[in-house]
């Protein structure tokens, strides 16, 4: 185990940068966002968590395909291949990282390999960073009820423990105990720092968020039973704009479209986030869409990832980081929904 | 990467283009592979799609209207879209000559199940505009190695008009075959119609096909599924030997970008065909 003092965090993230692309939480006007770095003393872990999820390290909100002339021949157009640099993402709690699992399973389903998610997921190398137990828990959380803890090191590479102005670095994977190695910035932990550092993990699991026991099984047939309940889904989506922010700072939701432009006689094909609470994300070229109203957009949000994913992928699309709960700006609360489901 | 970029389409060739209706907003595309590879790599079944790919516009995801039955090249049947919706893939297409090149994605999603088919009468039933798909099956069952494989083949068409109908030649000829019985319906003639007027459902009552040891297969509009499926009910057909196709809105095509589900199951990917038995498992949000 290594550990360097907080206030040498931007010796660290220099050393980083030297390594490949480093993607970490930056402080912006409003709130934490993780950011491709330029300016090592930009790197900033005084943070509760960022407003948007870190999905956009692998999945980006715009991700081109394929570059094209109007006026050329279909042959000349030429694929977009994703940069081969290495890149770190630094400072991801870990029900992020935990989504990035999850998130996984679909980009991979079906013997159907999405090579963009694929190949940024292979270039990364993920430092993990534990929630700190001296402060409060946000209300909005409630990752344990999908059995994450504050102080879960699975999925990272390398786990992270804030130790009064110390940082501490395990390595949890080779990959991860490989460039930690690497990094001369960094001095070797003692004895006492192990030792905190496996307290940490232990008293995660009592750093309490909301919670809910949920059976994933159990909520699923439950939605599926309610599907039909017009009254139940009426009345959870009441306020619902159908602005789609959950959907765009939610971890694990990864719906897309692809478009194309073409100004300036340049043409490009590219994805781009989308999200299934919009009008026309299912109007069909006949005019026919079957969710033309906001009940049935938020009923299909809310049983993608709490019943169909369940059922296609066997777990259930959310990690609980309180994301879509702190963005909504009509206070919809995605576990007050599930906990009001489990009681019809 | 880019090889195996499920992303990334094809080039093709228009090859020949046919006007399929009176109302000159339904074409066939006749579409060539600019690379042999391609075209090694595009195995498809009846009953499966591609992404039509134009620079500039986009994709559609259109059924296969050929047969793998016949080599060299891949048919879709495309509709003008743009009486509500900007159609703006399809019009550019319907506006393209033959020669013109542009881009293919697929095969696509599942097929009609031809193990399941096989050694069964099948009934194929189609309306109007959605009938492509059923035209590949057709196709691929009337192949004189695959005919024998297949029990009686019954067909029930019907267009609103009939300038309506698509594939009048292959019609005309499957009407002369006596492997194959083919009945055409249009909801009104006119003064050079000879044939049947009536609308689908009845025709299906009066032809009344027997569901012994049969499998219907039946793609239409909505309000022709509507009144199609009860008369099969009521004829003994069992859900799991009534097939479909359905339509959601699609991008990708692969299963990826989370459009076109209808409950746990991707259209583009798990479908698009289903048996009445499996729709009835997932929520009617279609």
């Amino acid at each position: 185990m290594k550990k360097t003092a907080i206030e040498k965090i931007s010796e660290l993230a220099a050393a980083l940068m030297e390594k490949g692309s480093l993607l970490a939480p930056i402080k912006e006007t409003y709130g934490h966002h993780f950011a491709e770095i330029q300016d090592p003393q930009k790197v900033d872990l005084n943070f509760y968590n960022t407003v948007m999820s870190p999905k956009g390290a692998f999945f980006p909100h715009k991700e081109d395909f394929i570059r094209y002339q109007i006026g050329k021949p279909v042959t000349e157009a030429q694929p977009v291949e994703v940069d081969a640099k290495p890149v770190i993402l630094f400072g991801v709690r870990p029900c992020d990282v935990k989504s990035f699992a999850i998130m996984d399973i679909h980009f991979n389903a079906a013997g159907i390999v999405d090579p963009y998610w694929s190949q940024r997921r292979k270039l990364t190398t993920i430092f993990g960073y534990a929630f700190d137990l001296n402060q409060p828990v946000d209300g909005a959380d409630f990752y344990n009820s999908l059995g994450v803890y504050a102080a879960d090191p699975e999925g990272s590479d390398v786990f992270m423990v804030k130790k009064g102005d110390d940082l501490l670095l395990k390595g949890i994977t080779a990959k991860g105990e490989e460039l930690l190695g690497d990094l001369k910035v960094l001095v070797d932990a003692g004895k006492d720092d192990e030792k905190f550092y496996e307290e940490t993990l232990q008293k995660g699991k009592e750093y309490k968020t909301r919670f809910l026991c949920i059976d994933q099984d159990v909520i699923a047939k439950k939605l599926e039973d309610i599907f039909h309940n017009n009254d139940f889904w009426t009345k959870v989506s009441s306020a619902c704009l159908s602005c789609g922010a959950c959907t765009f700072v939610c971890p694990n939701c990864y719906c897309f479209d692809i478009c194309d432009d073409t100004l300036f006689g340049k043409g490009t094909r590219r994805r781009v986030w989308d999200a299934c609470m919009f009008t026309d994300f299912t109007l069909e070229a006949s005019g026919h869409n079957p969710r033309t109203q906001v009940y049935q957009r938020l009923r299909q949000k809310v049983n993608h990832k709490y019943s169909y994913h369940v059922k296609k992928y066997g777990v259930i699309s959310c990690v609980g980081c309180g994301r879509c709960t702190r963005s909504c700006p009509v206070n919809i609360d995605i576990y007050s929904i599930i906990e009001e489901a489990l009681k019809v | 990467m880019s090889n195996n970029n499920p992303y990334i389409p094809m080039p093709v060739q228009i090859a020949k283009i046919t006007n399929e209706v009176d109302t000159n907003d339904i074409k066939t595309f006749r579409l060539v592979f600019l690379n042999r590879e391609d075209e090694e790599k595009f195995q498809y079944m009846p009953g499966q799609f591609a992404e039509l790919s134009i620079y500039g516009k986009g994709e559609s995801p259109i059924g296969i209207a050929s047969s793998p039955t016949d080599p060299g090249y891949v048919e879709f049947t495309v509709q003008r879209a743009g009486a509500i919706v900007p159609g703006l893939v399809t019009a550019a297409l319907h506006n393209m000559d033959e020669g013109a090149q542009i881009g293919l994605r697929g095969p696509l999603g599942n097929s009609w199940p031809i193990d399941f088919l096989e050694k069964k009468n099948v009934v194929v039933v189609g309306g109007g505009f959605a009938f492509t798909t059923l035209r590949s099956l057709i196709n691929y069952m009337l192949y004189k190695d695959n005919r024998k494989r297949f029990g009686e083949i019954t067909v029930i068409y019907g267009a609103r008009t009939p300038g309506l109908l698509l594939y009048k030649e292959e019609l005309a000829a499957w009407e002369k075959r006596d492997d194959i019985k083919t009945i055409i319906t249009v909801d009104k003639g006119n003064e050079t119609w000879k044939g049947r007027e009536g609308f689908v459902p009845a025709v299906c009552k009066e032809v009344a096909p027997s569901p012994n040891n049969a499998v219907a297969v039946i793609c239409g509009p909505p309000i022709m599924i509507k009144f199609t499926l009860p008369v099969f009910f009521e004829l003994g057909f069992s859900k799991e030997n009534i097939l479909t196709s359905l339509e959601m809105r699609m991008k990708c095509g692969i299963g990826k970008c989370g459009r076109c589900n209808v409950g746990s199951q991707y259209v583009c990917k798990d479908g698009p065909v289903f048996s009445l038995a499996q729709l009835d498992q997932l929520p009617r949000d279609f």
